[in-house]
């Protein structure tokens, strides 16, 4: 446990420092004008694709990209409205972005916890072996959160291994 | 003190509740996937022959699934299964025969993908029409048929087997021009909307129409066999082959994933042949679910397969557009 | 109805369905009580447990959790101050100070005893008023049931947050996600971009883990590590209720359990819109006034069997036309017709039987709380506190099991970790999630009677104000997207002037 300890402090200390430099770091999103534009573009990349991915008969009275376009049309139409108030708000009434801080080290933190995720499944999905997947799970997460207690490790492997048996006896889930 | 008494009682009740839902798995159970509604002709025979497996073997217990998707649940149920897996699936003519000449690109399988098990049931599908059409046989059909400009049919599915029996029929008589199929999302949907009069005919199970026949809302044409309906509610029902106009029966088959065992195959079919002897079973099939009891060997299936490939190649047009 | 009564009967009263009901009671109840989890996120995490099991047990187990999370969030809003779910909000105003005036097991009775009334309430409108309902709605068409569809979709206005228009781009994303798989007209496929496995389309229950479960784990990056401390003799009371309160409580509990019906009825509104209405008119007439906002105990009991009154409310859209009355049971739709129970006249006809036994034990369910709170509310309130260290890994192993378990492949898993980092994304730019949630549940419904109903009339768009029917619900959705407007405004007025 006291190699473990030492090597979790080594961790610990080496997120503290990197945690410092980013926690001052924000960013101010303009969320208006990215969901604006973000949605204006996707709504046309939708467009643009349909005839690839949706095949028609000339014969129907309405096919099925009839629907897709018009949800398509409805989000463009939502997404100029929201991109069209934004720019009246800052050109016009000369007001600043709508803007949305974002911390960096809240985002680091974000993906840390992404790539547990990740990790996981591609864990479960090589060995396909749940199990394996769970306590690796069990383990990042205990780590990210900087815990030092045994009995906590002891009790969320030990429920790692209970939801496995649950669903791969009980409910005959085979993994 | 009690109350801590009564807490543990209810901790434990619930504790045992989970234990007994994680009970040990059982070795030779085969999931029979119906790539069908749950609430469907299939999932219910499906159901039905399952509950009845433990009676006639100990060592096969088959347990129904459905899941919803029909080629698409048929393509994953093959990239997840290899030979001597203790999997089962349903699958019929509108896989063998529609699909694969309809969109063949969405079948990731053949025939050969699979050990023929049994065919558990045949169906005759029955047309119905809108009450106040007064439509009573095939003779009346053809009168009205001369005279309106659009037969409108309602189908569960835009080129399901039922579609492909409208087109058969309505084509050979001359009327193919006329017919519109409008799709519906299950049988039952498209029963209640000729009820309603949204369109003048439905082709569907003898089953799913059987209520709304009971309540007035629709008459019965004729069946696509090739004689006269001789039992049940639907008696003296005209067979359109009587005519000379093409039909088939709706047939589901249960098939392995190919390379299973020889013997393993033969003991499955013996079960269900088993189950399928049961008077209790075909009762259940003949009242119940108005179908019949039809097991089948392999060159049936395929002349079955080849029956329906060549009427839904003469009737493509009517149907796809 | 009566024809149902005793096979339903028959069916509710076995050991597996009280079972379930009492699992599902008890896990509602610590999910709500746990500040930060759902109602919502634990429907979601256990349907996937659902389609392992028959319609019955299996809907009992969901309908527990439902119900439970009712009262569980009150735990929480009455010991420490935080409401576990958002619509206990209303109750820790007068909850808590009553708790801190040291009667806490007394606040908590107060809720219980609410919470259960209205839910049995509810449960029993559900019975009366559901068959009722669905005869109407048997005699809708395709170009009708395209309207009701269409008034449904005004649910998203009420569940958009700050911004409608956000709400509607969001509830586009999901109607989309409906579309990809097989043409509900035609088979062919759509947006499947080759991959077979897209073929049948998204599963609903994987998105949502994706959505708002796994989206929460990613959240804890926002969060300080820390605990919530409850102090175990704030507990020490004896609970006593006296004869005048439970008197005071009589009106507040039955006038808002009525509220919560009427609001659990229609789309879009749900138990936080119930339970603070219920809550200022629970004000209004009594003639405590001044302890409102002090320990009221008239003030618990309103808000606490209102929130519980949605609870039946919410099924009657649902089981009638397949219109969810808010989130939560957008999901039980899955659950129902994986079991091939679809909304309709036919649930209350042909599956009577079935139908019948899950209203009935609906009642049961809310008995089976009412025991489960007398007795385990000091375990509820112990778990208030349960650290994030533990439940985090277990809640991300359950997403990731029911992710997989629902079609037994990892393809799946891999979705809803990308419905994940999509639903951070949107969290970044502020859009709400439900919304897509509604747009998936609804998508399929929507544009296949749109296109019949077209394809009915050779194109003419007349057939939407054909009938009768047709014109109500024009009429509905109208006033319903004009009033919501005119209160969006308000609030948008109000915020100005602050």
């Amino acid at each position: 446990m006291e190699g473990k300890q030492s090597w979790m402090e080594r961790l610990d200390r080496k997120r503290d420092e990197i945690g410092e430099k980013l926690v001052q770091k924000e960013i101010n999103l303009p969320t208006e004008l990215i969901t604006g534009i973000l949605f204006l573009l996707l709504g046309i990349l939708t467009l643009v694709i349909m005839p690839g991915q949706v095949k028609v008969s000339d014969t129907d009275v309405v096919n099925g990209r009839a629907f897709p376009t018009l949800l398509m049309v409805v989000m463009m139409i939502c997404s100029g409205i929201v991109l069209v108030k934004e720019l009246y708000q800052v050109f016009v009434k000369k007001q600043p972005l709508t803007t949305k801080k974002v911390n960096l080290l809240v985002e680091v933190k974000a993906l840390e916890i992404l790539a547990i995720l990740v990790l996981t499944y591609i864990i479960c999905a090589i060995t396909d072996l749940f199990v394996i997947g769970a306590v690796f799970c069990s383990l990042g997460f205990l780590v990210y959160f900087r815990c030092r207690k045994v009995s906590y490790y002891a009790i969320t492997l030990t429920v790692a291994v209970l939801i496995w048996v649950a669903f791969r006896f009980g409910l005959g889930v085979n993994f | 003190m009690k109350k801590r008494i009564l807490s543990s009682i209810l901790a434990l009740t619930m504790a045992a509740g989970l234990l007994a839902g994680c009970g040990g798995s059982k070795t030779a159970t085969w999931t029979v996937t119906c790539p069908w509604a749950p609430s469907g002709v299939a999932a219910m025979v499906s159901q039905k022959a399952a509950a009845m497996s433990t009676d006639y073997s100990e060592n096969i217990i088959l347990v129904a699934d459905a899941i919803k998707g029909d080629a698409a649940t048929v393509n994953t149920w093959v990239a997840d299964t290899k030979a001597d897996d203790t999997e089962l699936v349903f699958a019929g003519e509108g896989l063998f025969s529609i699909t694969s000449i309809l969109d063949p690109a969405k079948l990731q399988f053949t025939y050969d993908d699979f050990m023929f098990v049994e065919n558990l049931y045949s169906s005759v599908f029955v047309m119905s029409a809108d009450a106040k059409l007064n439509i009573k046989g095939i003779e009346d059909l053809k009168v009205y048929a001369e005279g309106v400009d659009e037969i409108s049919v309602a189908a569960n599915g835009a080129t399901s087997s039922e579609a492909f029996l409208a087109a058969a029929l309505f084509g050979s008589m001359g009327f193919g021009d006329k017919l519109k199929i409008t799709p519906y999302s299950s049988a039952a949907e498209a029963a209640q909307a000729v009820a309603r009069g949204e369109t003048n005919f439905a082709v569907s199970h003898q089953s799913q129409i059987l209520e709304t026949y009971q309540q007035g809302g629709v008459t019965i044409v004729c069946a696509f066999d090739g004689e006269d309906i001789s039992e049940g509610e639907f008696a003296g029902v005209e067979g359109v082959g009587k005519y000379g106009y093409p039909y088939f029966r709706n047939r589901c088959f249960v098939l392995a994933r190919s390379g299973t065992k020889a013997e393993t195959v033969a003991e499955l079919k013996k079960l269900y042949d088993d189950i399928l002897a049961n008077d209790e079973m075909s009762a259940w099939l003949n009242d119940t679910m108005m179908l019949e009891v039809d097991t089948m060997s392999e060159a049936d299936v395929q002349e079955h397969i080849q029956n329906v490939q060549d009427i839904v190649n003469e009737y493509y047009d009517i149907v796809v557009g | 109805m009566l024809e149902y009564i005793v096979p339903a009967l028959q069916h509710l009263f076995t050991l597996e369905n009280f079972l379930w009901i009492n699992i599902g009671v008890f896990i509602g109840s610590v999910f709500a009580a746990i500040p930060g989890l759902s109602v919502i996120l634990c429907v979601i995490l256990f349907l996937p447990f659902t389609y392992r099991m028959t319609a019955i047990p299996g809907m009992m187990f969901l309908l527990g959790i439902y119900c439970a999370g009712g009262y569980g969030g009150s735990v929480s809003a009455i010991l420490i101050n935080t409401p576990g779910t958002p619509h206990a909000a209303a109750t820790m105003m007068d909850g808590h100070p009553l708790s801190r005036n040291g009667r806490t097991k007394a606040a908590l009775k107060i809720a219980l005893y609410a919470s259960a009334f209205g839910g049995v309430f509810s449960a029993l409108m559900l019975l009366f008023l559901g068959p009722q309902v669905a005869q109407i709605a048997a005699q809708l068409g395709t170009a009708e049931y395209f309207m009701v569809c269409l008034f449904g979709l005004t649910i998203i206005a009420g569940v958009s947050g700050k911004s409608m228009i956000k709400g509607i781009i969001a509830a586009c994303i999901g109607l989309l996600i409906s579309c990809i798989g097989a043409d509900p007209m035609t088979s062919y496929d759509r947006f499947t971009f080759g991959v077979p496995r897209l073929y049948l389309g998204l599963d609903l229950a994987i998105c949502l883990i994706g959505l708002f479960a796994l989206v929460e784990v990613l959240a804890k990056a926002e969060k300080k590590p820390g605990q919530l401390i409850l102090d175990s003799k704030k507990m020490n009371d004896n609970g006593e209720i006296t004869k005048d309160e439970f008197k005071r409580m009589i009106r507040p509990t039955i006038l808002s359990s009525i509220i919560g019906v009427l609001v659990g009825i229609i789309p879009g509104t749900g138990a936080s819109e119930a339970s603070w209405f219920s809550y200022d008119r629970a004000k209004a007439m009594s003639k405590h006034k001044e302890e409102f906002g002090h320990g009221s105990v008239e003030g618990i009991a309103a808000a606490e069997s209102a929130n519980n009154a949605v609870t039946g409310a919410t099924l009657i859209p649902l089981l009638t036309m397949g219109i969810p009355g808010d989130g939560t049971v957008a999901i039980m739709l899955s659950a129902l017709m994986i079991n091939g129970l679809n909304p309709g006249l036919s649930l209350f006809t042909t599956q009577g039987d079935i139908m019948y036994a899950i209203m009935i034990g609906l009642v049961f369910v809310n008995l089976f709380m009412l025991l489960q709170g007398t007795f385990l509310t000091r375990l509820f309130a112990k778990v208030v506190s349960i650290p994030q260290e533990i439940l985090t890994p277990i809640i991300v192993l359950f997403c990731f099991a029911g992710a997989y378990s629902v079609n037994k492949n990892y393809f799946d898993v891999g979705v809803a970790l990308i419905f994940a980092v999509i639903a951070w994304l949107l969290r970044k730019l502020d859009m709400p999630p439900v919304p897509i949630l509604l747009g998936m549940v609804l998508g399929n419904m929507t544009e296949t009677n749109f296109r019949r109903a077209l394809l009915i009339s050779n194109g003419s768009p007349k057939i939407f104000v054909s009938s009768i029917y047709c014109i109500i619900f024009v009429i509905l959705t109208v006033l319903a997207v004009a009033t919501l407007i005119r209160s969006k405004m308000k609030e948008a007025k109000g915020e100005t002037k602050r």
